[in-house]
């Protein structure tokens, strides 16, 4: 086992690093907000920055910046 | 259609019907809708097409805003409809509904558009393309406007225009709308397009074969169409490495950087409050005079009498209590418009989102609710920045609790007069600027609260998305941020004044009438009477003896029986009756029957309550804001007793009772009636006045009682 887990949640990636969408789960409005903001799998994304207080993610996709909550980006599943 | 170009119809007055003519019949004009996502430079470029809109008004049965222009181009005349920014074609808020509904003409009195105009942003094609295709599926006349051109080639991005149009089987004109590039060209393929049927662009349904079956129909569409997208555009859209490493990155990584984003915020935001606060005032003193001198010169015109009375006290008075917003208004939409346009209302949002998430609402409250300090009515306007319907509601139900300027007078009165000027633990901490500040924190303490229970109970439902775009720097157009300004300027005194001037003429009515001569005199001698009786049994050193006979004495000037006779007027009128009625309510705070009389004659607008005091305690017209005025006031409000007693009314657990009834009360009729148009429902406006109004009572018995066991 490694010693440090590779993130499965674009929750987990570190800030300034970059993730491939491999899945996004859950099948209210806000799972198809974030599919219809581009947040498909296959995409690559890349954390900008965070929030103060646990606040947001800024992400960087299809060419364009995009926030989201936290709790969200939990439902991004990333590719190994 | 004779209408002139530039004048604003009011809500609801809708043009006649035009009689069915064909499309091809020049005298009809065509409708053209504009839609595109939000930060696509739709508004610049329905400014470069049309500019001032003709008619703004809200859409049939919601409160979604419905802005049309009408221009011409080549003979034919076009209303361009301008449709809320939008996402996708799949609804997620009464804003995309309307969008939905207008493309299909399920609106009625909404005509279906001849023409759609697709507004792309270039910077940003591909996460464009996903509204564009979705809008293109609809077999309708169309044309694709790609904006923002200029921003684009500076960010090394060049897209083939022609080879997309091929693509989608639809125009596609580039444009850079401030600067008016091939906005004549738009026009000429919005002409050409009308009437066509164009065949939709194919190739969803091949990619949507691909998708993982386990996913919703929506969210396989949603996939499908992404993957269509990047087929769409390979080969139209070239990115090289920018000419200079891009300013716009550089800049966004300050702006919201944990720490100097934070930093760089809070002083934005206090310079947006403290002008607001501070540049208005000047501008809101110099419309009081206007409004005075306007006052004067009717006396000096019209003969004593009810007419004048009900022209000086009701009618300019209401208009001068209207007028007086719109610097307020104006200055707020200038700024939010500003930091709009350049993208940082966005970055706001998202750095105070986890703030705000704590109590129930979102990043984009926190303008709103800011301004709120100043003034409740623009933090109210300027909760239409808030896209999501729940949030906004929500905003706008606690925004009042926030102590606005017109709180300021009474506290300081009343702190400077009840409040014993001594050091709480350190030197420069006085008791009076701790109690100023506690009212503050009663508010927001307040706001929070509600906002978190309301959260938790009425408002409780399934999460609402946040997903909000951030999108690119660049500089605001003047052009749309004066529009912004100059719109919401115009639907205040449009929708809400009219309503606010007759609130102030029916309270004005009601503190005047009856008037009976006989019960005025009565009141009057009455009042003579017990002010004799008081001081006989008073010894001529007791601290009121002073106060008690300077008042007496004045009964016998001109001016101080005119007072007397003002004030007895003023108790004998149907709202002095009414707070009599309200006694039993209000003694639990502390207060006797005048003060009740004060609050409710104080309903029109909050800061009034100062001078209702001066009038109830027959003191004529003063002025609290002035040092004489105030001091006077005070003097009078120190030596208040109650009836037959010599009780004093005004303690320290009293005063304290009114500064948190006034911090957490709705009295202000603007508010209310701002509340009742923002969320087309008189619902709303009677639920913040109940709540607020129990809240207040609740907060007032408690400090009351509470200061009365502690402090004796």
């Amino acid at each position: 086992m490694p010693a440090v887990l590779a993130p499965v949640s674009l929750e987990e990636v570190a800030v300034g690093a970059t993730a491939r969408v491999a899945d996004v789960t859950g099948d209210d409005p806000t799972t198809l907000r974030l599919l219809e903001m581009g947040l498909t799998p296959g995409v690559s994304v890349r954390v900008v920055g965070t929030a103060p207080l646990g606040g947001p993610l800024e992400l960087e996709l299809r060419g364009y910046r995009l926030s989201i909550r936290r709790h969200d980006a939990a439902r991004v599943a990333i590719a190994k | 259609m004779g209408e002139p170009e530039g004048s604003v119809r009011p809500d609801g007055d809708r043009p006649p019907r035009e009689p069915d003519r064909g499309v091809d019949d020049p005298r009809r004009p065509l409708v053209v809708a504009l839609v595109g996502n939000p930060n696509t430079g739709k508004s610049t470029l329905f400014t470069a097409l049309a500019g001032i809109p003709t008619r703004i008004g809200n859409y049939p049965g919601v409160t979604v805003e419905e802005k049309v222009g009408r221009f011409a181009h080549r003979g034919r005349t076009i209303d361009l409809v301008d449709l809320p920014g939008t996402y996708s074609l799949v609804p997620k808020s009464p804003d995309e509904q309307v969008v939905v509904d207008v493309l299909h003409g399920r609106l009625p009195g909404v005509p279906v558009p001849d023409c759609i105009v697709i507004v792309a942003d270039a910077t940003n094609l591909e996460r464009n393309c996903y509204l564009a295709t979705q809008a293109l599926a609809l077999g309708r006349p169309a044309v694709v406007a790609l904006t923002l051109c200029d921003a684009a080639e500076e960010k090394g991005i060049s897209i083939d225009a022609a080879e997309l149009g091929r693509r989608l089987s639809c125009p596609v004109v580039p444009v850079v709308a401030p600067a008016r590039q091939g906005i004549e060209e738009l026009g000429d393929r919005i002409i050409a397009a009308v009437g066509t049927s164009p065949p939709p662009p194919r190739g969803l349904e091949r990619h949507a074969a691909l998708v993982d079956s386990r996913h919703e129909p929506a969210a396989r569409e949603a996939i499908a169409r992404y993957a269509w997208i990047e087929e769409l555009l390979d080969g139209v859209v070239q990115r090289r490495p920018p000419l200079r490493p891009p300013l716009a990155e550089r800049i966004d990584a300050v702006l919201t950087h944990r720490v100097w984003g934070t930093l760089i915020f809070a002083a934005t935001m206090l310079a947006m409050f403290s002008a607001i606060f501070w540049l208005a005032t000047p501008l809101m003193d110099w419309i009081s005079a206007g409004v005075d001198a306007v006052a004067g010169l009717a006396e000096s015109l019209l003969p004593p009498g009810a007419i004048r009375a009900l022209v000086v006290d009701g009618v300019l008075a209401g208009v001068g209590g209207v007028v007086v917003f719109v610097p307020q208004i104006a200055m707020l939409f200038l700024f939010v418009a500003v930091l709009e346009g350049c993208g940082y209302l966005s970055r706001a949002a998202f750095l105070m989102d986890r703030l705000l998430c704590g109590v129930g609402l979102g990043g984009k409250s926190f303008i709103p609710l800011l301004s709120s300090f100043a003034c409740a009515i623009p933090g109210i306007m300027a909760a239409r920045t808030i896209e999501n319907p729940r949030d906004r509601l929500l905003t706008i139900l606690v925004a009042p609790l926030m102590s606005c300027s017109a709180r300021l007078p009474v506290y300081l009165l009343l702190c400077g007069a009840f409040v014993p000027n001594v050091p709480v633990g350190l030197p420069w901490l006085r008791l009076p600027a701790l109690v100023l500040a506690s009212m503050y924190a009663v508010g927001v303490l307040a706001a929070a609260t509600v906002s978190l229970v309301l959260s938790r109970t009425v408002f409780f439902g399934p999460p609402q998305p946040f997903v909000m775009e951030l999108p690119g720097w660049r500089w605001p157009r003047p052009a749309v941020v004066l529009e912004r300004a100059r719109e919401a300027v115009w639907s205040f005194l449009q929708n809400a004044g009219t309503l606010i001037v007759a609130v102030s003429i029916v309270i004005w009515a009601l503190s005047t009438y009856p008037h009976d001569t006989d019960a005025i005199e009565a009141d009057v001698a009455a009042g003579r009477a017990s002010l004799a009786a008081r001081l006989a049994e008073l010894p001529a050193d007791a601290p009121d003896h002073e106060a008690l006979s300077v008042e007496l004495a004045s009964l016998d000037t001109e001016d101080g029986l005119a007072a007397a006779r003002r004030g007895a007027a003023q108790r004998q009128s149907l709202l002095g009756r009414m707070g009599r009625l309200v006694e039993p309510l209000v003694r639990p705070l502390g207060w006797d029957w005048r003060l009740g009389c004060a609050a409710i004659a104080s309903f029109p607008a909050r800061e009034v309550v100062l001078g209702t005091l001066g009038v109830i305690y027959n003191l004529g017209d003063v002025d609290p804001g002035e040092e004489a005025g105030a001091s006077a006031l005070v003097r009078r409000l120190r030596a208040a007793t109650w009836d037959g007693t010599n009780r004093r009314v005004f303690t320290l657990p009293v005063a304290l009772s009114i500064m948190v009834f006034f911090a957490l009360c709705a009295q202000c009729a603007s508010t209310l009636v701002v509340i009742g148009r923002e969320t087309g429902s008189w619902v709303w406006p009677v639920v913040t006045f109940t709540y607020m109004t129990v809240l207040a009572w609740l907060a007032a018995f408690a400090t009351y009682q509470i200061g009365t066991r502690l402090l004796g």
